[in-house]
């Protein structure tokens, strides 16, 4: 899609992988002018519409910005205006339902991060363990039903595609710092299936800004596991 | 509509408000033929597609088609019955609030759940959003000129979630912390309340609602 040049857009985020990252897989894969702000915090919190990141500026040369907040809300918008999201409603409805599903998952990882006592964190480590499990399954599941081309549905680049990848990015490489072992724990989970879209996606023409930042999650995933001794 | 007249609807759920209440309020505004199920739990786990609730299976023409998540659910069904705008920022707009307010059931559950050390902090996080949500809802009403709708002069899908929303929190969750409704009650402003009961009264939701009880009692102290 050729850029439009009166469109600019701000993204605004910590400066990590965390839930902006299918908003800067898509802003990259759209093709528009974007620049990322990593406001000082909690410093500028009182200056961000909500309290919260990230927040989406589209800048109109000739008109007010559009400013909107919430990531899963943020992805839609850019998926739909770009083209990555289908029009078909149906269509649309279960590229959606992915990106619900994975947010639930890492919702889940989340919880047993944070969880204080050791009887907590192993239950919610659990949960989250039968969850990630599921979750491959039906990810797994949707790319055999569209042939394992590397591609969720269709054979182009797509908002499914992208928060699949996105999500495994977050928790393989954005989570790393604070769970070292999440690597051992979902790498030996992802199905051949999934590493291909994952390489698939990385080595999308349309990403190759966002692959130049570096963080490859096609190298982790592709890496052999270094055997134990 | 997009849906043919011959489409069915079934909404798999607990038989709870919980998470489907913006989904049967959808599926009544949209005068859609529609059943609810309830599965046993957790023996009916397994047969989900991904062991959650809700779930929304959409029978026609001999077809069966499945979708899971509540806003997925939702969104689609906002959608087919034209009650989510075509415009992309209109439908953003609305689609944040939503988002927004459904960040606050984890605050929720983390006040409600933290330990004695973190309850005061975790309280004041939901205090914090549960604000910033009635701030905004007061002022997307605000810029209305209808103030019986969040957007425009007829039913949207922000209305309805914004309906769900306080039923949730002033009706449903007292099951788990008995004096929620008093800490949301006060909070709400005068054009909150008339909003909320504009919504009630609306003739398309009158097939579920009319099964409910009315929020106008327990709102009444500050309505006029």
């Amino acid at each position: 899609m050729a850029a439009n040049k009166n469109l600019q857009y701000t993204l605004r985020y910590f400066d990590r992988i965390g839930v902006a990252e299918g908003s800067k897989l898509l802003l990259s894969a759209a093709n528009v002018e974007w620049t990322e702000e990593h406001p000082e915090w909690p410093l500028e919190k009182p200056n961000q519409p909500f309290g919260r990141m990230p927040v989406l500026i589209e800048k109109h040369s000739n008109d007010k910005d559009f400013v909107i907040c919430e990531s899963g809300n943020i992805e839609r918008y850019l998926a739909r205006a770009y083209g990555f999201i289908p029009s078909d409603i149906r269509q649309a409805a279960l590229q959606e339902q992915l990106r619900d599903q994975a947010s639930d998952m890492f919702a889940a990882f989340i919880s047993q991060l944070v969880a204080k006592s050791e009887e907590d964190r192993k239950e919610n480590f659990a949960k989250f363990d039968g969850l990630l499990d599921k979750l491959v399954e039906v990810q797994t599941k949707q790319i055999n039903a569209n042939g394992n081309i590397g591609h969720m549905f269709g054979d182009r680049l797509s908002y499914a595609d992208i928060v699949t990848y996105a999500f495994y990015k977050i928790i393989v490489v954005g989570m790393v710092k604070r769970q070292a072992n999440i690597v051992n724990i979902v790498k030996p989970k992802l199905t051949p299936q999934l590493i291909k879209l994952i390489t698939t996606v990385e080595a999308n023409p349309l990403l190759a800004s966002y692959t130049a930042r570096g963080d490859s999650l096609a190298a982790i995933v592709t890496k052999p596991t270094s055997a134990r001794l | 509509m997009l849906s043919g007249s011959d489409t069915v609807y079934v909404l798999r759920y607990f038989d709870l408000i919980g998470r489907a209440e913006g989904c049967r309020l959808l599926l009544t505004a949209a005068n859609a033929s529609w059943t609810e199920e309830h599965p046993e739990w957790p023996a009916e786990k397994a047969n989900q597609p991904f062991e959650r609730l809700p779930v929304l299976v959409e029978r026609s023409n001999g077809d069966e088609w499945i979708l899971c998540e509540s806003l997925t659910i939702e969104r689609y069904l906002a959608r087919v019955f034209g009650f989510m705008p075509t415009d992309l920022k209109q439908a953003a707009l609305q689609e944040q609030m939503v988002d927004q307010q459904a960040d606050l059931i984890p605050a929720f559950m983390a006040q409600l759940m933290a330990t004695d050390d973190m309850k005061s902090k975790q309280i004041d996080e939901f205090n914090t959003l549960l604000d910033r949500i009635v701030k905004e809802h007061g002022r997307i009403l605000s810029r209305n000129s209808s103030k019986q709708h969040l957007f425009g002069d007829q039913l949207s899908y922000a209305d309805i979630s914004l309906y769900a929303f306080y039923k949730v929190y002033i009706v449903y969750l007292k099951i788990y912390q008995s004096n929620i409704d008093e800490i949301v009650k006060p909070k709400l402003t005068p054009e909150i309340i008339n909003l909320i009961l504009s919504i009630e009264k609306e003739p398309l939701l009158a097939p579920h609602l009319s099964k409910c009880d009315s929020m106008a009692a327990v709102l009444s102290s500050k309505a006029f």
